[in-house]
């Protein structure tokens, strides 16, 4: 099969739904909306009328929001079989991390429950219990009461190994973040995998993606682990994702066994993302009281508004570049994404009555 | 009906200060005028006008009748038909106290929805222990039978009822079936009531489906519950309907009368406003003005020839029973002020070439039940959402049934089984019978179609010679590649085509007139340049240097020459597409008639027969809309439409949208 015969189909009914969302203003009319009531109006006759029905039938948002999982689990799975085999692999991958995001709330309700004794019934409902790629028994995890319980709902499924490297005791004492980063690592390392499996062309598009992606993703570790809350040279090293520019050059100088791997990481960012130098550099390593906290906190909505911005334009390119390859599929999902985050977003800041400025602020519009 | 573009006609005029309001209810209430903005006045007269200053922005409007309409269209109220109000007797615009009713209509619909979020909270606790049980998971649940030494159970119970599970405490011995995950908070709670689990091994057998029915009968009564509070809150809007309607009402005419005043200018004491208007109602404006400011105005028209053509908004008159094809043309662009109303042209060549490739009575027939019935059942559900089958699509299928019944009468096809043809049994032709009269085979048929779009082509560049010379392009009109010189190397071209043709594709047909004939013409075309440049020079506009002339001379004559012989090659080439469209269609038909056959069995015959006639009609049915569409847009507007024109857009009471 041609890459012609491989794309044409779903790029162009990619395409298509490409046009529409981005000639859509619904996120501009949800804002616009002085309620809550009325947000939700708005997604009437669009693509996410499933989540007006289920918040009119319903009165919950929560509910809503589950559903708008299961759109996109839906979503991914309806364009995974017009794709060539290794492309849709990759895909499998990409819904992978749907799927380890959704794990990582499951076992955060656990540690919640079992861990810091708190209940966990009412969040517990809203835990999306599909099957996304592998067979997670979800009820398994918010119900055990020892950690075995939570390795055996994922046997069977690449989660297990990593699971398996953590006790009780060492989550009680670490907490769950290393298990995160780890379930982060493994999924990164997956998805370079599926990568290197592209034909040329869509590797090369899936990399300059998703180097980028990696490197949003350490920026953010230096910024809130390593700068923020003083996480040591050593600790820092099992953090950072070993690829993208920044986890290559960092591995390739050696920088998280020098003196200063922080100022040293610091300068490779520089380096590459230069226009946020001064936002990085004005985050303060004290941040005991709570002006510093709110500052910071601002630097880094700003980080992270910029990396955003990067990835937009990046995925923006992927539009105009080759039309019969990855790159449209990539984007798409990318759009669909940033709407659905978009909108949960502005349900989430209308249900707590925030102002259409505030809102405007928080979204970096 | 008119043959070409609306003669326009631009109003100004100037009204008394206190005056303005009503005119521009009368105006509104008219709807034939699309105002334009004063700022082609001279500078100095200019600066002693002010500009239109508002109590009311019309962003808060617009954004307050979004809020309305939303609200209505949750309780599905439709909008009013604001032509049936008396806009003179609206009552002042309260603002604010629109925006408390909103606030308050919506927040009482917040207060519903949280009732249904308590429930529906409870409704997914109900349903997870329901489906543990199912699911054979019940170690993920926490069942106890018993009683309490000490307190008050209804103590207990309230206190119980703050985690989720199903509580049966009206008799002892009590049962409570909850998750196990909240084991912990379920026994420090029964501890300090000192519950005593029953000991009894047929009330520990008999709670658990017990408990189960229970959580069963309260998910339906929730469900019951929830549904009710939905309706709840499309009763509250429906109640408030009597607010709402006329609210919205009042909104969007001031929201209408903003964006009209928003062109107007003003002295102290007087508006000056101006805008196009329809020739044929420029007298019914003057009186409209001069009876609502009782003469105390000035009225004055300019006629739109005195305006470029490129400024003048275009409007198109067709009949109702066009409007589909009207939709057609509105899709390609809008024509150029003066130009001739592609309407009635598309309509023939479009149902005709859908004719020719979907001719068939019975499928035909088809396809205007179909029309008829989408168009009535949208007509009885007007709130209903355009779906596949759309309304514009109904609308079209009740023209193109007809014309494919037509084809299928000339043609004689009925499901594509054949009947007798009134013009030549088109089935019998493709499928090589012998067939008597001048058709007789595909070759024929393909001959038909050619001719066709000859014609087809001819009248395209009829009508652009007429549209030229009614605009006075005079040089075009003779020398362009769609002028009389293009019509003249086409007319040779066939007759150079149709003699190679006739001898067999033997010989080429010679004339002593043709080589000639040529060479004239493709004279006539690389003067048209050096013409052009001579009467610019004439008239004393900048025509450009003498090099540029001479590279403009042979580039462009190269590009005429070569779209007028590929080009018009080409585009009579591609009406060949009718023919073989057509001829698809009755080998699919046939092919299908085939396979039924096949089984032996007239049950089977007829299911297959079926079948077949129902994938023709809808991919044979779409090939060939989208195909006459192609054909329309490509081989037959290139020729004729500029498609340079703006759209006339009134403002008037039945005005959708308005944007600046």
């Amino acid at each position: 099969m041609s890459r012609v015969s491989d794309y044409a189909y779903i790029n162009a009914r990619l395409r298509a739904r490409i046009g529409i969302m981005r000639s859509s203003d619904i996120i501009e009319n949800m804002i616009k909306a002085p309620t809550l009531v009325e947000a939700v109006a708005k997604l009437d006759g669009t693509r996410h009328q499933h989540i007006a029905d289920v918040y009119r039938s319903t009165g919950d948002l929560e509910a809503a929001e589950l559903s708008l999982i299961e759109e996109q689990v839906a979503s991914y799975r309806e364009v995974v079989p017009f794709l060539p085999s290794e492309s849709s692999f990759f895909m499998t991958v990409l819904l992978e991390k749907l799927e380890m995001e959704n794990l990582k709330t499951a076992i955060r309700l656990w540690y919640s429950a079992s861990i810091m004794h708190h209940s966990i019934s009412d969040r517990a409902k809203y835990v999306c219990r599909t099957l996304i790629v592998h067979p997670i028994d979800y009820d398994r995890i918010m119900n055990a009461s020892a950690f075995g319980e939570v390795e055996t709902a994922v046997a069977g499924t690449p989660y297990k190994d990593i699971l398996s490297a953590f006790t009780f005791e060492s989550l009680s004492k670490s907490g769950l973040f290393p298990l995160e980063i780890a379930l982060d690592h493994m999924w990164f390392s997956h998805l370079m995998e599926a990568i290197r499996k592209l034909p040329s062309v869509d590797r090369h598009l899936a990399e300059d993606i998703y180097n980028v992606d990696i490197d949003l993703k350490n920026i953010l570790i230096l910024v809130r682990y390593g700068y923020y809350y003083h996480l040591e040279g050593a600790r820092l090293s099992e953090v950072i994702i070993p690829a993208g520019y920044i986890g290559t050059e960092a591995a390739r100088r050696g920088v998280l066994r020098s003196d200063d791997p922080i100022a040293s990481l610091k300068d490779i960012v520089h380096r590459r993302y230069p226009a946020i130098t001064e936002e990085i550099d004005n985050i303060r390593r004290t941040a005991d009281d709570f002006t510093t906290m709110e500052e910071n906190a601002r630097q880094i909505m700003l980080i992270e508004n910029y990396l955003a911005a990067w990835r937009l334009k990046a995925y923006q390119r992927l539009l105009l570049g080759k039309p019969f390859s990855i790159g449209v599929v990539l984007s798409y999902f990318f759009l669909e994404r940033q709407e659905d985050s978009m909108i949960q977003a502005v349900l989430s800041a209308k249900s707590y009555s925030w102002s259409e400025g505030k809102i405007r602020e928080a979204l970096g519009l | 009906m008119s043959m070409f573009t609306q003669k326009m006609k631009m109003l100004t005029a100037v009204v008394m200060e206190n005056d303005r309001d009503s005119v521009v209810r009368a105006l509104l209430r008219k709807g034939v005028m699309e105002f334009v903005h004063i700022d082609a006045l001279p500078a100095d007269k200019m600066s002693r006008l002010s500009s239109h200053s508002s109590s009311v922005p019309r962003a808060a409007l617009t954004d307050a009748r979004v809020r309305i309409e939303t609200l209505m269209r949750e309780a599905g109220i439709p909008l009013p038909d604001i032509e049936s109000v008396d806009i003179d007797q609206l009552p002042p615009l309260d603002m604010e106290g629109y925006r408390r009713f909103l606030d308050r209509l919506s927040g009482s619909l917040q207060t519903i929805r949280a009732e249904q979020k308590e429930l529906n909270e409870k409704l997914l606790s109900y349903s997870e222990i329901q489906r543990y049980a199912a699911e054979g998971k019940n170690e993920y649940l926490d069942l106890r039978t018993g009683t309490i030494t000490h307190g008050s159970v209804k103590d207990l119970l309230s206190r119980l009822q703050l985690i989720d599970g199903i509580y049966l405490f009206d008799a002892e011995p009590y049962i409570s079936l909850t998750f196990r995950r909240d084991s912990q908070r379920i026994s420090d709670l029964m501890d300090k009531f000192g519950w005593a689990e029953s000991p009894d091994p047929e009330t520990q057998k008999n709670a658990l489906p017990e408990a189960l029915g229970k959580a069963k009968a309260l998910s339906v009564e929730i469900q019951q519950k929830l549904g009710e509070l939905s309706e709840d809150a499309k009763s509250k809007i429906l109640e408030s309907s009597d607010k709402l309607i006329p609210m919205w009402t009042n909104v969007r005419v001031h929201e209408l009368c903003e964006h009209v005043e928003s062109c107007f200018s003003y002295t102290k004491n007087t508006t000056l406003f101006s805008g196009w208007v329809p020739a044929e109602y420029a007298d019914d404006i003057s009186r409209i003005i001069y009876e609502t400011t009782k003469g105390v105005s000035i009225v004055e028209w300019t006629d739109a020839d005195s305006i470029p053509r490129d400024e003048v908004p275009v409007a198109m008159k067709s009949p109702k029973i066009l409007r589909p094809f009207q939709r057609m043309v509105d899709n390609y662009n809008t024509p150029e002020y003066g130009s001739i109303n592609p309407t009635p042209f598309t309509a023939v060549a479009y149902m005709l070439m859908f004719m020719l490739m979907f001719a068939d009575v019975g499928q035909g027939l088809v396809l205007l039940l179909v029309g008829l019935i989408g168009s009535a059942v949208y007509r009885k559900h007007p709130e209903m959402k355009d779906g596949l089958l759309s309304r514009y699509l109904c609308t079209l299928l009740i023209y193109l049934g007809p014309a494919s019944m037509v084809g299928g009468l000339l043609f004689g096809s009925l499901f594509g089984l054949q009947i007798p043809a009134l013009w030549f049994p088109f089935d019998a032709v493709v499928e090589g019978e012998p067939v008597p009269g001048l058709i007789n085979s595909v070759y024929d048929i393909l001959a038909i179609t050619i001719f066709f779009g000859i014609g087809v082509i001819y009248l395209g560049l009829f009508l652009n010679w007429i549209n030229l010379f009614r605009k006075k392009r005079y040089i075009e009109l003779v020398f362009d590649k769609n002028g009389i010189v293009g019509g003249v190397l086409y007319a040779a071209g066939i007759w150079f085509a149709y003699g190679f043709v006739r001898s067999g594709y033997r010989v080429f047909p010679s004339a002593p007139w043709f080589m000639p004939l040529i060479a004239f013409c493709l004279v006539l075309i690389l003067v048209k340049e050096p013409l052009e440049f001579i009467i610019k020079k004439h008239k004393g506009q900048d025509a450009g240097t003498i090099s540029h002339l001479i590279l403009s001379t042979v580039m462009e004559f190269l590009v005429e020459v070569l779209e007028i012989f590929s080009g018009l090659l080409s585009n009579t080439l591609s009406f060949m597409r009718v023919a073989g469209l057509g001829i698809a269609h009755a080998s699919l038909m046939m092919a299908f008639y085939q396979l039924a056959a096949l089984p032996g069995n007239a049950i089977a015959f007829v299911i297959i027969a079926l079948l077949g006639n129902v994938l023709v009609i809808v991919l044979e049915g779409m090939s060939a809309g989208i195909q006459s569409l192609r054909l329309n847009y490509y081989e037959f507007f290139t020729k004729y439409f500029t498609g340079h024109g703006i759209a006339f857009e009134p403002v008037g009471l039945r005005s959708r949208i308005v944007s600046d």
